[in-house]
């Protein structure tokens, strides 16, 4: 029973805070109040002054971290699949990232590699965008360098099928990304 | 045709007219609203649909036209229908005794060559309900070639720009206004859903409770002007207070009457079930209250009935105690009668100011929905039946008081004067400050929401019997 645990010296009781005679009548509050939520009206409405990015227009990504902005240094977001320097996949097929993965969203089929300086490739590589929890830990656990977390945060589908994301979309991702974010 | 509109009495059109007005305000005020939450929160609000989000009221619209009509099983399936109709058709009536802008005057000629009896036949051809004050004058108009030609006759008549010219126009708001609470009990009730239910009776017990303090504070004003009839206490607000001949006040009872009118306004915003007096639909405690079950076009009944509810108790505010339509510059030319007027431009800037006004009071309503948190059902029944009631009741029998004493001159043309206005300011305010300093002293209020000890909880304080 927690009752052992407990003294009686330890609860604390919290009175109500005696009523002034303002606050017994309500009004004075009330118009406090009132003048509360007006001053704030005036402030967005002669000032300009409120607190709203408009979001597809101005993003946090643009604005100082002070002004209600965002770092996009240590941002997870969607996958990317990364070439080497002939434009092949970079990704070995080990499976590492699809076994670290909690979320189980990583789905690979490993094939017998085309090139010489590596005995496997992937075939497929999908990954379930809706699945994924964006931890980084098939990031964290590729021996290669080959997946990884992008700062793009705006995808979207129609479907749900659109969002499982296959090898080439992956690496379309990475086309895409590589001038902002290199390797 | 021209002769079938002519015949027309004049409120078909100001009926017509006004309904438009209202619905298409209905719309706009949802969007108001959306506006004055956002601002009051530091944001902006809709304004993607259209230039500055003006066209999401039509968004909106289509959206609930364009909704799954579901009717969940188990309901009554007749009622469940009825209910939003009987709300909204009972806030909309309540507008039609409302006066919009004072009394026009029109001038007249009909063409009654040919008839045997000309002023008969002019008196018939004049608009049914109106009130003809002079003629029909008839007079023989010769034409080119020196023969007699058509008769004329010039009828001058009156009519008040006003649905409905009722003689109990106050009475007539306040048994209109507390029907409203039908739609929504019954809209609860229909639902067979506990939620709404409870948000029925809640409703319920607020309208009664609520509506005695309305009548009173309504009732101080019309002891002051001796009348029900609501163009009439409108007609003798049109003038001014002042020393001497200098024009201080407009004569608006809410600056003769302001704790009066303080009440009233509390009363409306429990009668229009709106925020802190919104128990009805608390939606953290009865997920949407009585309308928890509708969907689509009868949810929106409902919602525009809520709204449309804000706007004829608005109009009635600024009616009672803002003077109606009265604004410096927009009186008539006679003293006595300044609502009488023969020019229709006054007349619509009448009628905008009163639009304004009651976007004024509306704007209130909102205002204190996104400032005040909602009342505990206590508080709520305890503001009513320990404060506004008793309160109230003293302000009626200090006004009936006042007007006995100091009303002998103003009793002639049954007008609000300075001096009597100044003591009645007065007494409003020594009452106040009276109750405010006797609430101290009056017995302790029951203690309804007491803490209820719980042995053995941890929160428990007494000290535990000793074990032994």
């Amino acid at each position: 029973m927690p009752r052992k645990s407990m003294k009686d010296s330890d609860v604390i009781e919290l009175k109500e805070p005696k009523l002034s005679l303002g606050d017994q009548f309500y009004l004075p509050q009330v118009k406090a109040g009132l003048g509360t939520t007006l001053k704030h009206l005036f402030q967005v409405v002669v000032k300009n002054k409120h607190r709203v990015i408009q979001y597809p227009e101005e993003k946090r990504d643009d604005l100082p971290v002070e002004e209600g902005g965002m770092s996009l240094r240590t941002y997870r977001g969607v996958h990317r699949l990364n070439k080497d320097e002939e434009g092949r996949v970079k990704c070995v097929a080990c499976f590492m990232c699809s076994t670290a993965c909690p979320a189980r969203c990583i789905h690979i089929e490993a094939e017998e590699s085309p090139w010489a300086d590596r005995e496997k490739y992937p075939a497929k590589f999908d990954i379930d965008e809706l699945r994924c929890i964006y931890c980084g830990m098939c990031e964290e656990a590729c021996p290669v360098d080959a997946i990884e977390l992008t700062h793009e945060y705006d995808i979207v589908g129609l479907t749900r099928q659109e969002m499982i994301f296959d090898k080439s979309k992956l690496l379309e991702i990475f086309d895409q990304t590589v001038e902002k974010e290199p390797m | 045709m021209r002769e079938f509109f002519q015949s027309l009495p004049p409120w078909v059109f100001i009926a017509i007219i006004a309904h438009a007005v209202v619905l298409g305000t209905v719309a706009y005020l949802i969007l108001l609203e959306r506006k004055v939450a956002a601002w009051v929160q530091d944001r902006l609000g809709p304004n993607r649909v259209g230039p500055k989000g003006l066209l999401q009221p039509i968004a909106d619209g289509l959206k609930f036209i364009f909704k799954e009509d579901f009717r969940p099983a188990g309901v009554d399936r007749v009622l469940f229908t009825l209910a939003p109709a009987m709300f909204i058709i009972v806030v909309i009536i309540s507008i039609a005794v409302v006066p919009l802008g004072g009394v026009h005057e029109k001038t007249v000629v009909y063409d009654v060559s040919g008839a045997n009896d000309p002023k008969k036949e002019a008196l018939e051809k004049a608009p049914r309900g109106a009130e003809v004050v002079e003629g029909p004058r008839i007079e023989e108009r010769a034409n080119a070639e020196g023969e007699s030609g058509a008769v004329l006759a010039t009828v001058v008549y009156r009519y008040p720009v006003q649905i409905a010219k009722l003689d109990i126009g106050a009475l007539f708001i306040i048994a209109v206004l507390s029907l409203a609470v039908y739609g929504v009990v019954i809209g609860g009730w229909a639902s067979n859903n506990k939620y709404s239910f409870l948000g029925g009776l809640r409703a319920t017990a607020q309208m009664i409770s609520y509506e005695i303090p309305l009548g009173l504070s309504l009732l101080c004003i019309v002891v002051m002007f001796g009348t029900l009839q609501l163009d009439e206490i409108v007609n003798k607000q049109a003038h001014y207070w002042g020393i001497g001949g200098l024009k201080l006040l407009p004569a608006w009872n809410v600056f003769a009457q302001p704790m009066a009118f303080l009440m009233f306004l509390i009363c409306i915003h429990a009668e229009a079930n709106r925020a802190p007096f919104d128990l009805a639909e608390a939606e953290q405690e009865l997920v949407g209250g009585y309308h928890t079950e509708y969907s689509a076009m009868r949810f929106a009944m409902f919602f525009l009935a809520e709204y449309m509810g804000m706007i004829t108790t608005s109009a009635v505010c600024v009616a009672l105690f803002f003077g109606g339509w009265h604004f410096p510059g927009l009186s008539g030319p006679d003293p006595v009668h300044p609502e009488v007027t023969a020019s229709m431009g006054l007349i619509l800037a009448r009628c905008l100011v009163f639009f304004v006004k009651t976007m004024l009071v509306i704007f209130v309503f909102m205002w204190a929905r996104w400032s005040l948190p909602r009342f505990r059902f206590d508080q709520l029944m305890m503001l009513a039946w320990r404060a506004l009631i008793p309160l109230s009741l003293l302000m009626l029998m200090t006004t009936a008081i006042v007007v006995y004493v100091f009303g002998a001159n103003d009793r002639a043309h049954m007008r609000v004067g300075g001096r009597m206005a100044l003591v009645l300011l007065v007494v409003n305010g020594v009452l106040t400050v009276l109750i405010m300093l006797a609430s101290r002293y009056l017995p302790a209020a029951p203690q309804t929401n007491r803490k209820i000890r719980v042995e053995g909880s941890r929160f428990e304080t007494t000290p535990v019997a000793a074990a032994s």
